[in-house]
């Protein structure tokens, strides 16, 4: 082979992405394998049973139920392995289920031809079985490893035809008569082999060449998904020193209104009282409003979230007291309730505590004088479960699902308080989701509201950074 | 009636408190930036110093403020720390302050400053003092 040949030739190899076994998900995969092996052992299992108990077929059994015994130890045993190998989180991880699953489906290779063996060998047409493993490999490995998994099933199938063709392995012959035996029939055996491998072979190249196009366009969405991210965090980054400035700005305009306000600067008249108020007025809203985008683009850029444990009832009672007085000014009943065994987590107290205290001052806002709002802290087995409920205005129903999207007020929470920011219950889905865990809302218009954030136990550790 | 530096390069926030504070006949005196004000700081005698956070750099109010506590006139005088980073730093100031090695300030107060917080806070570290 010339130079210019071989470089035609590797330059080939490196465009083809299809020749590298796809590490995104194949540990699912496996899984997956895993729980597809289950099946097929009962499989055989009942199969045998059938064939013995019911259909009376003369074989010898024991061999074809040790297989599916062994099959299912096997499974168990990679079962363990992989349980072990994830939870350890080792670095070589790829590299480690690379080869499990290479190492998986010649078992289970060999597994079928001992039982196509004992079961009629090549007359047995659930030897046409092998191209299920041929799609399985075709799926989780390499393309290549995939033909050599089809050489393998192929040289295993000819070499079983061989030796009972030769007489070296005994034949369990499953035709009705023994005239139906076709373990000599040369012409037979010949026909059958090249069936078998053409099969193998066209399944295989058809099952890699369809999951090779999807494994480019996942990698294509992967990275237009990747750069989606990237520009977003660019925006976000934008938005955090716009807004600071901002910040900065209406902070010079409140301090600069707030002595002539207060009279510092002399005695004002009332119409001059009036629009100095009102400009104050607004530039504390604008202030609140700046507040708020700061915080949710920070805790959008920000992977590092400290947090440690704490109590959630101390908690719960300084997220009650934040909003208290309002509740009072508009005589709401506001009762709170925090469940024993779920005193302390594990989280950012400080972002946990916001989230309660918007959760109330929510349905403060938006419950109508004379109405009841309750917290209630709760068991929710591997979560804690914090519900607060109001006998408020509720949320239309077209409405529900935009919720927790940035700046989306409902129309009648518009109609009802004119100013907010709409950020108030995004801040709260960042911070779910820094957890771990999990927000949603249920609401009937003109009844009320449920808010629920469910706040995983065990995740994260403490003194680990989100 | 107490000597009160305030070390903003603010000039808004700056006339505004030199305002309030002088409403109270405190003595106001200011520098526009952290090395005026160690240096206007020296051996002057002040009763408190106000100090903003960011002024030529993010956390310019932190050097100040540790530079201070180092120098031998200045180590007990009580410091104000005036911030508006707290969203977008994500820090907590109320753990934060006190910690002698990164944050050695007495109080700290957030921007927009309103007037009667400001004068109660000023009032209650003079008393300390």
């Amino acid at each position: 082979m010339n130079s210019s040949a071989k470089s035609n030739r590797s330059s080939k190899r490196s465009e083809a992405p299809r020749d590298t076994a796809p590490p995104e998900g194949l540990m699912e995969s496996l899984y997956w394998l895993i729980r597809l092996r289950w099946f097929a052992v009962a499989g055989v299992f009942l199969t045998a049973l059938a064939a013995d108990k019911v259909l009376r077929i003369p074989l010898s059994y024991a061999p074809l139920y040790a297989i599916a015994a062994g099959l299912g130890a096997c499974n168990l045993l990679f079962l363990v392995y992989l349980n072990r190998v994830r939870a350890a989180a080792r670095p070589d991880l790829p590299v480690i289920t690379n080869r499990l699953a290479n190492a998986q489906i010649p078992m289970d290779l060999l597994g079928l031809t001992a039982l196509v063996h004992f079961s009629g060998g090549v007359e047995n047409p659930f030897a046409f079985y092998f191209v299920f493993h041929m799609i399985i490999a075709s799926v989780l490995l390499s393309r290549r490893a995939s033909y050599l998994q089809a050489t393998s099933a192929v040289f295993l199938f000819l070499l079983m035809a061989g030796l009972e063709y030769t007489g070296l392995w005994a034949h369990h012959c499953v035709a009705s008569s023994a005239a139906g035996c076709r373990r000599a029939d040369l012409l037979y055996l010949l026909g059958a082999a090249a069936a078998f491998s053409s099969t193998l072979f066209i399944a295989v190249y058809m099952a890699t060449s369809i999951s090779g196009k999807l494994r480019e366009k996942e990698a294509r969405l992967r990275g237009a998904n990747l750069q989606l991210k990237e520009k977003d965090r660019i925006k976000s980054n934008y938005v955090l020193r716009v807004t600071h400035d901002v910040k900065e700005h209406l902070a010079a305009i409140q301090a600069c209104l707030d002595p002539v306000l207060h009279g510092l600067t002399g005695e004002l008249k009332p119409g001059q009282v009036s629009l100095i108020r009102r400009s104050y007025e607004r530039t504390e809203k604008l202030t609140f409003f700046v507040k708020a985008l700061l915080e949710i683009t920070r805790i959008k850029l920000s992977n590092k979230m400290e947090t440690g444990v704490f109590s959630l009832r101390r908690t719960a009672e300084s997220a009650v007291n934040f909003v208290e007085a309002r509740a009072r000014v508009k005589n709401i009943r506001l009762t709170w309730a925090v469940a024993h065994g779920v005193e302390e987590i594990t989280g950012a107290q400080v972002y946990i505590e916001e989230t309660i205290a918007n959760f109330l001052a929510n349905s403060i806002k938006y419950t109508p004088a004379g109405g009841a709002v309750d917290l209630l802290i709760g068991d929710a087995g591997a979560s804690v479960l914090i519900r607060v409920s109001d006998t408020g205005m509720g949320i239309p129903k077209d409405e529900l699902p935009h919720i927790f999207e940035e700046f989306y007020r409902a129309r009648n929470a518009k109609a009802a308080e004119r100013t907010g920011t709409g950020l108030g219950l995004s801040i709260a889905r960042e911070v779910a989701e820094k957890h771990k865990g999990r927000i949603w809302v249920e609401s009937e218009e003109g009844k009320g509201s449920t808010f629920y954030f469910s706040l995983p136990k065990t995740l994260p550790p403490p003194a680990q950074v989100l | 009636m107490a000597k009160i530096l305030i070390i903003d390069d603010d000039p808004d926030i700056v006339e505004s408190m030199r305002i309030i504070l002088e409403s109270c006949r405190h003595t106001v005196t200011v520098a526009k930036n952290g090395e005026e004000g160690l240096k206007e700081a020296g051996a002057a005698g002040y009763d408190l110093v106000i100090l903003d956070v960011m002024m030529e750099t993010m956390s310019k109010g932190f050097e100040v403020a540790r530079s201070l506590r180092e120098s031998k006139d200045n180590k007990a005088v009580p410091i104000l720390l005036l911030t508006a980073i707290k969203e977008s730093t994500g820090l907590d100031f109320e753990k934060e302050v006190g910690d002698k090695d990164w944050l050695p300030v007495d109080a700290y107060l957030e921007k927009p400053l309103k007037p009667n917080e400001l004068l109660r806070k000023v009032e209650s570290l003079l008393k300390k003092k």
